[in-house]
């Protein structure tokens, strides 16, 4: 057996387990992306970094050493999480308003866990089973707006305002926007709604609609 | 070598000998058609003479370059010579006329040509040739010349030796890993030995994908015995039965004289079964990969013998579990061929040079905006600004250098106040750059740092495997940014994200590629600043090179109205009269400088 510490609890493990099955033997959790437990483990994702004696490593595919000191979590690792987690987002298409897993991935879950901003309030709003109003022709700002609310307007069948702010990638700015033109919703409307929040509209924002509405 | 023997070498038993380098990069610059035409000189008058096909020397510079060895005379080296120049050359030397000549390689007597000796010229003054000491006087493609001059003579007496006592010798060289890193040669010799195996693997890392540097290439090209004699001699230490030796395709030259060297020594019986009468037997097999920038790294270059480059996370480490699941040893051509030459000339020489930490000597390719670029091989530990300065002979008249990659695109930028660095590894990694291969790029004060830092970042993004998330993702967001602050649309926000972006993607990614990529803007960032933010803040370009921050003007007193610019220009931004100072409209310029080249007076300018 093996004897690591994990977070100042000493555990014994056997010889050429991972990282990853020391902490949860301890009893510790560390977000998991790429990882399949015996199907995939190329450590790709890098998102279950920690700490080992110092040194970074992704916990799915480092073997353990005797006497190895493990930290699953601190102001390093978790910037660096959430960079990388980031990073994920930037290649995903969000349509989190048209999307078949209502809200129920993990792109979403690990982005509250790692405090990441990117996922709109349409996934909360689909995973409630809420009825789309920008679907009814409503001006709403979900597809926009950074998720952690629990669509609790659109709940009441208020559209929602943005009042947690905008998500800032660019990609689902164009998603949603789209979004808005299939069904309909004018561009003044639109821009109207925004105003609540933002008397002045980002100019990258402004170019955006005015780039989408006018294709 | 002894002067005497050089003196054999390079005259052999001929009345006349003409070494003419054949390498790739003597065949760019039209070695070929020279050679042709000293064939064509020998059999139209007649004269008995000999052309020796030789290695390449390392001086670029001078390249094509011949040297001539006649009787009674010294040999001279003659610099860019061109194939009509031939017949001139070797009609002043043969009535004893050596103007022209670049240098001469040694003096045989007192009498004085007038030609400085190769010697004195700074260029070769401050090398120490240890494992390059072949490199441009024997023909790669004999053995029997490798031989002459001590080849084999340390696979001899390693083979005398136990393998216990072969990596006590490598430790006690103090050598370290010549791919980048660094990593003490004993030691992996050492991890590899001890493990328990049926089959072992001795791979040699002939991939060098770095812009830039290209000592590896010359190395195998002109002296390939020595890479051959390393990679037997680490095969016996570590008690592996098979090598590979890892040559990219795109350099056939190199894979070609390596795989002629290793069919020769199986020949001499220095490879194959019980070699030198030992129950030692090993062979080895070059072996020509596609080739990608990534297979340097040893894992995926592993992964590309076994089919598909891509690295994986260490450890296990090769040295436990390599090619095919079996211990292998992975080691780069220039260590290789140090490890051959420790072996014929002792250990003491070695260590004479370099300082406490490492020792020994590197060979640095500095190319760029220098006079004199080439391979310089020095003590580990020379400073930049001496092989900057004195060996490549500086910037070019009237340019000012401002800094100097090291490492290629994997490294970092050293700032001209920074050149009293002593070149080794510790001091460079503190500095943000690394020592990677050795390639040294001078850009001076026409470059712009950041547009510096977007070319490499162009070519890590285009050469990143796209297995681990950090180096797929954050390379491709950091090129954008970059993209953008060339272009004048930058935020004062981008340099923070680009840090903090960058030292996450260097301490997350998997392998050696990522966890390198982002020096150069690291590197940039931190000590050119002031060119980002003027990039940024001011949308301009203080190095005049970012085409969209460049306004291009015509000074009213220098134009004569001729009109040249006008009709060069793609745009019709360009208008006046015939006669009268020309003007350009600078919103319908598209920046390509078609006016700048073309203008006969020089009256364009950009700003």
């Amino acid at each position: 057996m093996v004897k690591v510490k994990v977070n100042n609890v000493e555990i014994d493990v056997p010889p050429g387990s991972y990282i990853i099955d020391a902490i949860e033997k301890a009893g510790f959790k560390v977000p998991l992306l790429c990882y399949l437990q015996d199907l995939f483990n190329e450590a790709t994702c890098r998102i279950c970094i920690v700490k080992a004696n110092g040194r970074i490593v992704p916990s799915c595919r480092f073997p353990v050493q005797e006497g190895m000191v493990i930290t699953t979590s601190d102001d390093e690792l978790s910037k660096m999480r959430k960079i990388n987690f980031e990073l994920v987002l930037a290649t995903h298409n969000i349509i989190c308003w048209n999307c078949y897993r209502k809200g129920s991935c993990l792109l979403v879950s690990l982005s509250k866990e790692l405090g990441v901003e990117g996922i709109p309030v349409c996934s909360e709003c689909s995973l409630y089973g809420d009825l789309c109003l920008v679907k009814q022709g409503i001006p709403c700002l979900g597809p926009l707006t950074i998720a952690g609310c629990e669509a609790e307007c659109t709940k009441q069948n208020a559209p929602c305002i943005g009042c947690r702010g905008f998500v800032s990638s660019t990609s689902t700015w164009r998603n949603a926007l789209r979004f808005y033109k299939e069904n309909n919703i004018k561009k003044e409307d639109l821009e109207a709604i925004t105003r609540i929040f933002w008397p002045i509209l980002p100019s990258r924002f402004q170019n955006l609609i005015r780039e989408v509405y006018m294709q | 070598m002894s002067k005497y023997s050089l003196h054999e070498i390079i005259y052999g038993h001929h009345d006349l000998r003409v070494h003419v380098p054949i390498s790739s990069c003597t065949l760019a610059t039209g070695a070929q058609e020279v050679y042709r035409a000293i064939e064509d000189y020998i059999k139209r008058t007649g004269v008995s003479a000999e052309i020796h096909r030789v290695g390449c020397m390392g001086l670029c510079f001078l390249d094509p370059w011949i040297m001539i060895a006649g009787k009674n005379l010294p040999p001279a080296i003659y610099a860019n010579v061109k194939p009509l120049d031939v017949e001139k050359i070797l009609d002043r030397y043969l009535s004893e006329d050596l103007s022209g000549a670049y240098a001469l390689r040694f003096r045989i007597d007192d009498k004085d040509y007038g030609i400085p000796l190769l010697d004195d010229k700074p260029e070769w003054k401050y090398q120490v040739r240890f494992v390059s000491r072949n490199c441009g006087i024997i023909d790669p493609e004999s053995i029997d010349e490798y031989i002459r001059t001590g080849g084999y003579e340390g696979l001899r007496k390693a083979l005398k030796m136990k393998p216990e006592e072969v990596i006590e010798v490598v430790r006690k060289s103090g050598l370290r890993g010549r791919g980048g890193a660094g990593f003490p040669t004993w030691l992996k010799w050492k991890i590899t030995y001890e493990q328990k195996s049926d089959e072992k693997y001795v791979i040699c890392n002939g991939d060098e994908g770095d812009p830039g540097a290209f000592m590896n290439r010359l190395l195998a090209e002109s002296d390939p015995h020595r890479v051959v004699e390393g990679l037997i001699i680490a095969a016996y230490a570590v008690g592996a039965t098979k090598g590979y030796i890892f040559v990219r395709a795109e350099k056939p030259l190199m894979a070609d004289r390596l795989e002629k060297a290793v069919v020769e020594a199986r020949k001499k019986g220095f490879l194959g079964e019980k070699i030198l009468g030992t129950s030692f037997n090993f062979d080895i097999e070059v072996y020509r990969s596609a080739g990608a920038f990534v297979c340097g790294e040893e894992t995926a270059l592993i992964a590309a013998i076994e089919g598909r480059a891509r690295p994986r996370q260490r450890p296990p480490y090769p040295a436990v579990s390599g090619l095919w699941g079996k211990p292998t040893l992975v080691n780069n051509v220039e260590t290789l061929a140090h490890v051959a030459t420790i072996f014929q000339v002792g250990v003491e020489e070695f260590t004479k040079y370099g300082t406490e930490k490492s020792k020994g000597t590197k060979m640095f390719c500095v190319t760029g905006a220098v006079k004199r670029t080439g391979v310089y091989e020095v003590p580990v530990g020379t400073t930049i600004k001496k092989l900057v300065y004195e060996l490549a002979g500086g910037p070019i008249e009237g340019r000012k250098v401002k800094a100097v990659q090291v490492g290629g695109p994997s490294g970092g930028c050293i700032p001209f106040n920074l050149f009293d660095l002593e070149l080794d590894y510790e001091t460079l990694q503190a500095y943000g750059a690394i020592m990677g291969s050795g390639g040294l790029v001078v850009i001076d004060d026409s470059g712009c740092m950041v547009n510096v830092a977007k070319y490499f970042t162009d070519f890590t993004l285009a050469e990143s495997c796209g297995k681990c998330l950090p180096c797929r993702v954050g390379m491709k967001i950091m090129n954008d940014i970059l993209g953008r602050i060339v272009n004048g649309e930058g935020d004062v926000s981008d340099i923070e994200v680009l840090r903090d972006l960058g030292v996450s993607i260097i301490k997350t990614s998997l392998c050696g590629l990522g966890g390198s990529a982002p020096n150069p803007v690291l590197s940039t960032l931190r000590y050119f600043d002031n060119e980002y933010r003027e990039h940024i803040e001011n949308r301009k370009c203080p190095a005049k090179v970012c085409p969209k921050l460049v306004t291009y003007v015509i000074i009213n007193e220098k134009c004569r109205g001729c009109g040249v610019c006008a009709r060069q220009c793609p745009a019709n931004a360009i208008t006046g009269a015939a006669g009268k100072p020309h003007y350009i409209d600078s919103s319908k310029c598209v920046r390509c400088g078609a006016c700048l080249i073309s203008c006969p007076f020089g009256a364009i300018e950009k700003t």
